[in-house]
């Protein structure tokens, strides 16, 4: 657990000093960063196939103590995010379009790096509430650092956020206005199938639904994630939207009434299927590059929201493996994604589509790690994106009931594939341009290239990954 | 009906006229003021239910602190960002 506390602590005192000292702040913050991913590493060493550590902050009992713990899933999780933070902040360092060494970049994304930490240990309603607040007005500042033309949009994602919020706050209330606690353990234990019961854990969903831009409440994503700036855009799509995933998932799992969860399992699950096909729709449509990645955001979500709701429905456990691994895949598959068609809309100058015309003769690197992160989103083997694909199917193979979910998987994964051979297709055309005369950045087009590169190297991980997951899963 | 319920449900109603002026009006002030007072319902629903039981519950009273706490955080940084907005609006149309 004092490992955890470490890589908690370090990106946050890294955002505190990087706001008082202004010069120098990309490497206070990038080693913060460094030394929370080895930390959470240490962490995730410490409980190797043990039970979770829980640790009540200053020593008070239940119920008043604020618990946090550490399990397999959390450990991941912090792993995951240090790693991404890690990449991006260096990728933001070395890239020509990047923001400067001294702008709010950097207190920032540590600020993030250190909430995101705190809302996967967290395992009580209200801190939740906290930690969902704070990575929110994180991100929306971190939306406004690509300047004016950005402000409307973070103004809207910050009205939809701060609604959602209130929808959150108020499930809690009426949850703790009838059991009296907020630790989500206890209130697995003593919560009674009552209508408040259902109403509250109806408003949670709709606020954390709305935060986490599932299907039908994402209208906010695209204008948000593709204005933002690249490094920006990166974190908010592959880690923002899964914190309130990850809370949606903890008070569904651990809450929801056996007949109350199959009844929303099926509706999340439908919601799913549908995000599958309109967000890939949006994506095949849409001029902007940027803006097509921001919207396969939308539509991978759409696994995310399928695995929720039928493990919650069938009662499958085994899929909720699915899920975090879904989310594991996309965030390192989006990161690439996003870092790559950032660094070639900057280098080209323009931001439609069309600039990536002939991409694979004038920045093969950068065009590189767009296909193959795009492989893991429609699910390629062995990308980790096939992983997780494969083993939600596993379940709907064997009875044919469930055949019409596979089928819908398959259609979301033909137009997956649909939008991004949309732009690997456009970059084998002949460039407008000789590619001499670009002023290239090959370590950043290389950095984008990494996640993606770990994406597919997690098919070899998978064996331990696995099993850390289906333990993390149960807490 | 008690005191209680009442507050509680003058608090419910004022989260639903937010909630309903924050979908129906454009204007960032607007709905700023919207989500205000939606916030409003939800702290009054959430102090009424501090006294439900015997006594006051004074968990309840944190949370509302610190609730009012981000919530004044959130609009104070709303307000900037929507003047700033403004701003540049005003900006882009009068050429200098």
């Amino acid at each position: 657990m004092s490992w955890a506390l470490l890589s908690l602590a370090s990106p946050l005192l890294a955002a505190l000093l990087a706001l008082m000292i202004r010069h120098g702040a990309d490497r206070i913050v990038l080693g913060a960063t460094l030394i929370s991913l080895i930390a959470a590493v240490l962490a995730l060493a410490s409980i190797n196939g043990e039970q979770p550590v829980s640790l009540n902050l200053g020593g008070w009992e239940q119920p008043l103590a604020i618990r946090l713990e550490l399990g397999h899933l959390s450990a991941l999780l912090m792993i995951l995010t240090g790693t991404l933070h890690l990449l991006v902040g260096l990728y933001n360092r070395v890239s020509d379009h990047g923001t400067s060494s001294r702008s709010d970049y950097w207190p920032l994304s540590a600020l993030m790096h250190a909430v995101l930490l705190a809302l996967w240990l967290s395992r009580d309603l209200f801190n939740w509430f906290v930690t969902l607040e704070l990575l929110s007005l994180a991100a929306v500042a971190m939306v406004t650092l690509s300047g004016p033309k950005a402000y409307a949009a973070a103004l809207h994602y910050l009205m939809l956020s701060l609604m959602a919020s209130l929808f959150y706050l108020l499930g809690i209330a009426l949850l703790y206005g009838q059991e009296g606690v907020l630790d989500i353990n206890q209130l697995a234990q003593q919560l009674t199938d009552t209508p408040i019961t259902r109403l509250s854990l109806l408003l949670m969903t709709l606020g954390l639904m709305m935060k986490a831009a599932l299907w039908p409440l994402y209208l906010w994503l695209p204008d948000a994630h593709a204005n933002a700036p690249t490094a920006v855009s990166a974190l908010l799509s592959s880690l923002v939207v899964k914190g309130p995933v990850f809370i949606l998932w903890m008070i569904l799992w651990h809450l929801a009434p056996a007949p109350f969860a199959e009844q929303l399992g099926l509706v999340l699950a439908l919601f799913g299927g549908v995000a599958l096909l309109a967000g890939a729709w949006s994506a095949m449509t849409t001029p902007y590059l940027k803006t097509l990645v921001a919207y396969s955001t939308v539509a991978q979500l759409g696994y995310v929201l399928i695995a929720l709701g039928l493990s919650l429905r069938w009662q499958a456990l085994e899929l909720a493996t699915a899920l975090w691994l879904f989310i594991i895949a996309h965030a390192l598959a989006k990161v690439s994604a996003f870092l790559a068609a950032g660094e070639m809309q900057g280098t080209y100058g323009r931001k439609e589509l069309t600039v990536v015309k002939g991409a694979t003769l004038t920045m093969p690197v950068a065009m590189f790690a767009f296909a193959i992160a795009g492989g893991s989103l429609i699910g390629l083997p062995p990308s980790g994106g096939f992983l997780a694909k494969w083993i939600l199917l596993q379940p709907m193979f064997t009875s044919p009931a469930h055949w019409p979910w596979a089928f819908t998987i398959l259609a979301g994964t033909l137009a997956s594939a649909a939008y991004v051979f949309r732009v690997v297709s456009l970059s084998f055309d002949q460039p407008d341009i000789t590619p001499g005369s670009l002023t290239q950045n090959l370590p950043a087009q290389w950095l984008s290239l990494l996640p993606a590169l770990l994406v597919w190297g997690l098919a070899l991980l998978s064996h331990p990954l696995l099993l850390w997951l289906s333990r993390g899963a149960v807490v | 009906m008690t005191d209680v319920q009442l507050f509680v449900g003058l608090g419910l109603l004022l989260w639903l006229l937010g909630l309903h002026a924050v979908m129906t009006h454009r204007h960032t002030i607007h709905r700023l003021i919207a989500i205000n007072v939606s916030g409003s319902g939800v702290f009054l629903v959430m102090v009424s239910l501090a006294s439900r039981g015997e006594g006051v519950d004074p968990v309840m009273q944190a949370l509302v602190v610190t609730g009012l706490v981000v919530a004044v955080c959130a609009t104070a940084f709303a307000l900037r960002l929507g003047s700033a907005r403004q701003q540049s609006h005003d900006e882009a149309e009068s050429p200098s």
